[in-house]
């Protein structure tokens, strides 16, 4: 190819390029939300003259122009599997995928957060349960990068410090150490959560520590018809295939109610509706709700059980059932640790167990 | 309004080229003015008037130093014009440093005043001296026109972040200029470079920066890596701006100077600033060093010259002690290299290459950081001092997720690929495929370098604090 052919072939092709995007752009109508990143995205300013004289407008249609671009989802892939092949990058946006699990950081260890997190469980035993005879219990539950971060060389923070910090800070309860129970493969390889359906080993072990005979429920897998896409699959926007979310199924959950306090109405224990929305996860109980009580109706003992408890609980919660007459689920990311007695009836010889995370233990700033 | 942005790439320039092409060859000065009036405001509206407030104390203080006979007269025109602008840039840039300086004086408690710095006031205030300078020296004739000395002010390439066009350099391409298919395709290529040098490098290790500043790591690797990485990603961020600055000026017909060339493979600090931020170098060249005297006086006043260049060069960069230490250190070597280095240097080809990564290196270290005890606390921790470890895991691992990034910025730096182009294209086939590849790399250049705009973080240009 002559020069000039060359030097004409570069500005038809480049120019193309820019008209195009430049064409598409201004007659593209904007999407309302992201459903690989589980967000809303911006939509057109509203100009004023205020808005343009403090440079406001300008930031604004930056942040639509970028998120409404067309071909987003795809330039998104581009831009993921470019970072993985191409510069050969480890992570993107810090989540990184090894064994066809997708994974992030949670790193460093945020001392601080451990102790803002423990703060509030000792608040919560010192106003609410010291008197109570409570028998009371802890126990963390590993993030994938447990499993995954030593073994491949990415960051990881020192969980043997963290379970210790927890220990130390939390020594009037009893600890229940998971660990051994747990493996990568009980985790959805594209979310954060573990799978309800190998949990039913840790909420023996857990039920054993807490004084309750072996689980003999049978329980039925069932599986989500629809294809599960977690929190990690849009985050890292490679081309995976999705996980298969099962629930399982036993008669006792018939015979239990489920209530959902904060919004004052009864549920069931698997929210189908929620399964069909933006994350399917919420399936069990409902998702994210402060205050959720399951009563068994045909329990056979009087126990009662307060599980404070982050999104984890909600899929081992209702492993616990055939142990308790009465379990009361608390998120404290949704209902200030000072007002539960306003909501909560603490009572004697309740079971106390504080089930949380290292993902949330290391960000306990969500804690009320 | 920045280059790297979708608003920039795919609403502003398609419609400015769009016009500019469309316009009449009597016109397009107006529309690249106007156009240029649009970016500027974009973001920042309220500092127009002052922008053109500096263009008319300019374009008045040209016509009359040219028409005025009287030496005495157009001295005191030129005093007058130079004291409000260089005033302007002092207020807005300077004010509240000098205040929080004079507040560290026992018994003094000044307010800081609310001023936000105007985006590229340093760049514009330096052209409009420099225009005036050289006409009141007779180098250049005042521009008679208000709308091209308005465009050669605020031509949107070159606005915000330079190069510091001179006025000499573009005086006859304001009124008459070629529009080719060979300027505007090498217009293209270097903006897309450019834009990739940026976006696909500068920001990721920006990001590589940001994340080994997250971890809790403090072995020597972790210090090295940080330092030679601040250095890389400042050299890329600018030195791609400038290519961006200089492709856009190719396309709609100009020649703007070359800013950088290769400055990092210099073999001593004298020509490391014959190659890094050239209009800049050359500006303070021609309008303070030579005027002071330059290197005509004696050795030890030639050295105070130096001192007080470098100086000012490191506060041109902002109205912080660190750039001011900054230009301060360069002046050190500069000094010693006069005395007794630089012939050293000369005869060894390796050693003083290293010897200028390591002290640029240090120096951008310096550049980077406000405190100067955050900047003690790198260079102690580089030199390995109080037995860190040498490596660690997480040092470890951003080298190796960020190691093909790094080790692409670290060949963008020389001029390698350059002169690996050029030998395969001294055989006329290969030359012939080349050239038929170069339209689709540039194009898939363009696809991942806007899908790194639409996912990745923002990252407004570094030099536009300036």
């Amino acid at each position: 190819m002559s020069l000039q052919k060359k030097n004409i072939v570069v500005t038809i092709i480049t120019g193309s390029f820019f008209l195009f995007f430049f064409l598409m752009s201004i007659q593209k109508k904007p999407d309302a939300f992201s459903y690989t990143e589980r967000r809303k995205l911006s939509q057109r300013p509203t100009i004023s003259v205020e808005n343009v004289l403090s440079g406001k407008y300008a930031k604004d249609i930056e942040t639509y122009a970028t998120e409404q671009f067309p071909f987003r989802e795809q330039f998104r892939k581009i831009h993921a599997l470019s970072n993985r092949h191409m510069f050969q990058k480890k992570d993107n946006n810090g989540v990184y995928m090894e064994e066809d699990f997708l994974c992030d950081f949670n790193y460093p260890l945020n001392k601080e957060s451990i102790l803002y997190a423990t703060d509030k469980f000792r608040f919560i035993y010192e106003n609410y349960l010291k008197e109570k005879n409570s028998k009371l219990y802890i126990s963390c539950i590993p993030d994938k990068n447990y499993f995954l971060g030593k073994k491949y060389g990415y960051p990881s923070l020192n969980y043997d410090q963290l379970f210790q910090m927890v220990k130390k800070e939390t020594a009037y309860m009893e600890y229940i150490d998971i660990i051994d129970w747990l493996e990568l493969s009980d985790y959805y390889k594209t979310d954060t959560h573990w799978k309800q359906e190998c949990l039913i080993d840790v909420a023996q072990r857990i039920g054993l520590a807490m004084g309750n005979n072996t689980l003999h429920t049978e329980y039925k897998e069932a599986l989500l018809e629809k294809p599960f896409y977690g929190v990690y699959y849009g985050q890292a926007s490679l081309p995976l295939p999705a996980d298969e979310l099962k629930y399982l199924n036993t008669k006792l959950f018939s015979n239990c109610s489920v209530y959902d306090h904060e919004n004052k109405k009864e549920i069931e224990i698997y929210d189908f509706e929620k399964a069909n929305g933006l994350d399917p996860y919420e399936i069990f109980l409902s998702g994210p709700i402060s205050l959720i009580t399951i009563e068994n109706k045909h329990a056979t003992t009087d126990k009662e059980l307060l599980l404070f408890r982050d999104s984890f609980g909600s899929s081992i919660a209702p492993l616990f059932v055939e142990s308790y007459k009465k379990i009361t689920l608390i998120d404290i990311r949704y209902i200030p640790s000072s007002y539960l007695d306003k909501f909560v009836t603490f009572q004697e010889n309740q079971d106390v167990l504080f089930l949380y995370s290292t993902l949330v233990l290391n960000h306990s700033e969500t804690l009320k | 309004m920045v280059f790297s942005s979708i608003t920039f790439l795919f609403y502003f320039l398609p419609i400015v080229i769009i016009l500019y092409y469309l316009a009449p060859s009597k016109l397009k000065n107006t529309v690249l003015f106007f156009v240029s009036l649009c970016f500027y405001a974009w973001g920042e509206p309220k500092y127009i008037l002052l922008m053109i407030f500096s263009i008319i104390i300019g374009y008045v203080s040209g016509i009359l130093t040219e028409k005025l006979q009287n030496k005495i007269y157009r001295k005191l025109v030129l005093f007058i014009s130079l004291f409000i602008i260089i005033g302007l840039l002092g207020y807005f840039k300077y004010t509240n440093f000098f205040l929080e300086n004079l507040n560290r004086i026992d018994g003094v408690s000044l307010k800081l005043l609310n001023i936000t710095l105007p985006i590229g006031i340093s760049f514009y205030t330096f052209q409009i001296i420099s225009y005036e300078i050289d006409v009141y020296r007779g180098k250049v004739f005042a521009q008679k026109n208000p709308l091209s000395l308005a465009l050669y002010v605020t031509m949107f390439p070159q606005l915000i972040a330079g190069p510091i066009v001179r006025y000499a350099d573009i005086a006859t391409q304001l009124e008459e200029r070629t529009h080719d298919f060979q300027h505007i395709a090498y217009g293209i290529r270097r903006f897309i470079l450019g834009l990739g040098k940026k976006v696909l490098l500068a920001d990721v290790l920006a990001e590589f920066c940001e994340n080994l500043k997250v971890t809790q790591d403090g072995s020597v690797l972790y210090f090295w890596l940080y330092a030679i990485n601040i250095s890389l990603y400042i050299y890329l961020d600018f030195s791609g701006y400038s290519d961006m600055a200089i492709g856009l000026g190719s396309i709609f017909g100009f020649h703007f100077p070359e800013n950088f060339y290769y400055p990092f493979c210099s073999k001593s600090i004298t020509e490391f600033w014959r190659r890094w931020h050239i209009s800049l170098g050359s500006w303070f060249r021609d309008y303070v060093y030579i005027p002071m005297g330059g290197n005509r006086v004696g050795r030890i006043r030639g050295f105070f010259h130096i001192f007080i260049v470098w100086m000012l060069t490191g506060f041109w960069h902002g109205a912080n002690w660190n750039f001011i230490v900054w230009g301060l250190y360069f002046s050190l070597f500069l000094i010693v290299e006069k005395i007794w280095l630089g012939k050293q240097l000369a005869k060894h080809k390796y050693l003083s290459r290293i010897y200028v990564l390591f002290i640029l290196v240090v120096s951008f270290v310096i550049f980077n950081e406000t405190s100067m005890g955050q900047i003690l606390a790198i260079l102690k921790g580089m030199s390995g001092c109080d037995g860190i470890p040498l490596i660690s895991q997480e040092s470890l691992y951003f080298l190796k997720s960020y190691g093909i990034t790094f080790l692409i910025s670290l060949i963008a730096a020389t001029p390698l690929t350059k002169l690996f182009i050029e030998k395969l294209r001294r055989n006329s086939k290969l030359d012939k495929a080349i050239n038929a590849l170069e339209p689709f790399l540039l194009l898939g250049f363009l696809f991942v370098i806007t899908a790194y705009l639409v996912a990745g973080t923002f990252h407004p240009f570094l030099y536009f604090r300036f």
